[in-house]
């Protein structure tokens, strides 16, 4: 996902340590540290969190898949369908991820294309859960 | 003190002004992504002047057009919207090195957070009538008539849903880092189903929502602010856009945390003259969350691009992305039903 909590935070260390402006003045500096603060407590929530998000993700959307055989003609889903998540690291998920998603896409362009409206209403559930999955909570949360 | 906005304010205004300039209580304002806004007081003449400097940034969320956003001054300054005096527009930098404009400052009242719950009480419910009224007002004005006429293209009324579409779509195809299924289906969804034609051409401010006005916490909007995306289009975009529910404070009863939403059109269709056409404002409260998205897209890889120093970008670019999935997906499920 895009920005990575290692983004997030090389953002928070960056803000941290750049020497405050001599023409922003306190009030702006002073906000910018705070938005960094929760930049970092909003980054401790997604580090705990990320990769369980990540996987259940893509359990979910190669859950999907394996229904999805009257729009798979070359077999691509139901190939992906039947694969897991082995390489836990963070990239490795998202990497993953973003290979489902490109999938999807395509699956769904596919549905509109063939007018399946129930097929398409399972997809639009799946974007729920997906969005759920990744819901942030301001600041401490 | 290394002030080079100030020493360079006051060479730029001792020029302009013909008199010497002395600049005091400099200071950066918090909150835009797109230009750097500063206060400061000029002291010319005996007179103190409370000011504002808005100056591109070396790298901008939104890829915008200052003078489009000095002439939207000029267009509804003293003409019933509380849009700032706009004073000098300066394309080439100067002494201040990239372009900016300088607008009278506006002393009374505040903005509040858009994140923040509540933030309106107890005078919501009048807040969101100036708030929805204004709106209509700039929806309402002729746009022939108006100093933006230099700049702002006039799109035929059956294309500004395409115009709008095909640029926004086109921020997420340039800028996007990771797929995002759930924005493509909206736009797909969007394609498939274009409005109606617009019911007039209208300015179009861009960014009106919750968090983009001063108020002066008794009821009374006191300042539009951030009119760099204006441009004209469909009056409708403007009202999608305020109504979009990652402005609402996490509210579902009230739109902008100001007004149900009944209430808030009620006040547009008066101040606007426009009939509300509920059809068509399917398709541009769906748009306003694709938008949405875009510009959090392009924050994101700004961040990115700009090596992770705008922690405002990367606030943009992640927390209110992924609001704005939740808010997109809940709308397809909508359509979808």
């Amino acid at each position: 996902m895009t920005p990575s909590v290692r983004e997030v935070l090389q953002g928070v260390a960056i803000a941290l340590s750049t020497p405050p402006s001599a023409d922003a003045g306190l009030a702006f500096d002073a906000s910018r540290m705070g938005l960094a603060a929760s930049l970092a407590m909003m980054a401790a929530a997604e580090a705990e969190r990320a990769a369980a998000a990540a996987i259940a993700e893509n359990a979910d959307i190669r859950a999907l898949f394996a229904e999805a055989s009257a729009h798979d003609p070359a077999g691509e889903l139901a190939a992906a369908a039947r694969q897991a998540d082995t390489d836990l690291d963070t990239p490795a998920l998202d990497a993953a991820n973003a290979r489902l998603r490109r999938q999807l896409i395509a699956l769904h362009e596919r549905v509109e294309a063939a007018n399946d409206a129930g097929f398409e209403r399972k997809i639009v559930a799946l974007y729920v859960r997906m969005a759920e999955g990744r819901r942030m909570a301001l600041g401490l949360g | 003190m290394s002030a080079p906005v100030a020493a360079g304010l006051a060479s730029y205004l001792g020029r302009a002004w013909g008199e010497p300039v002395v600049i005091e209580a400099l200071s950066r304002i918090s909150g835009g992504a797109s230009r750097e806004t500063y206060r400061f007081d000029a002291l010319v003449g005996g007179a103190r002047r409370p000011l504002i400097l808005r100056r591109d940034p070396p790298g901008s969320l939104i890829e915008t057009d200052r003078r489009s956003e000095f002439l939207a001054l000029k267009s509804f300054h003293g003409r019933g919207v509380a849009a700032p005096e706009p004073l000098i527009l300066e394309d080439e930098g100067a002494e201040l090195e990239r372009p900016f404009f300088i607008m009278a400052r506006i002393e009374s009242g505040a903005a509040s957070s858009p994140f923040a719950p509540d933030p309106y009480a107890p005078h919501a419910a009048a807040l969101g009538a100036d708030f929805f009224g204004t709106l209509g007002r700039i929806a309402g004005a002729d746009t022939a008539t108006l100093p933006l006429a230099e700049v702002c293209e006039a799109p035929a009324l059956d294309a500004c849903w395409r115009r709008e579409l095909d640029y926004w779509s086109g921020v997420i195809e340039a800028d996007e880092q990771h797929p995002q299924p759930i924005v493509r289906a909206a736009i797909r969804w969007l394609r498939r189903h274009p409005p109606p034609p617009a019911a007039k051409l209208g300015v179009v401010h861009g960014d009106y929502r919750s968090g983009n006005f001063l108020h002066d916490a008794a009821g009374r909007m006191t300042a539009v602010l951030d009119w760099e995306m204006v441009h004209f289009g469909d009056p409708l975009e403007d009202l999608g856009w305020a109504m979009d529910p990652l402005w609402s404070h996490g509210e579902t009863d009230r739109v902008a945390g100001l007004l149900p939403r009944a209430e808030a059109i009620a006040v547009w269709e008066a101040a606007s003259g426009l009939n509300f056409d509920p059809a068509a404002f399917v398709w541009w409260e769906l748009f306003a969350s694709v938008k949405g998205q875009a510009i959090w897209t392009s924050a994101a890889k700004e961040y990115r691009d700009g090596g992770y120093r705008e922690p405002i970008l990367c606030f943009s670019g992640w927390y209110t992305a992924r609001r704005h999935d939740e808010i997109l997906a809940a709308k397809l499920s909508e359509l979808a039903a």
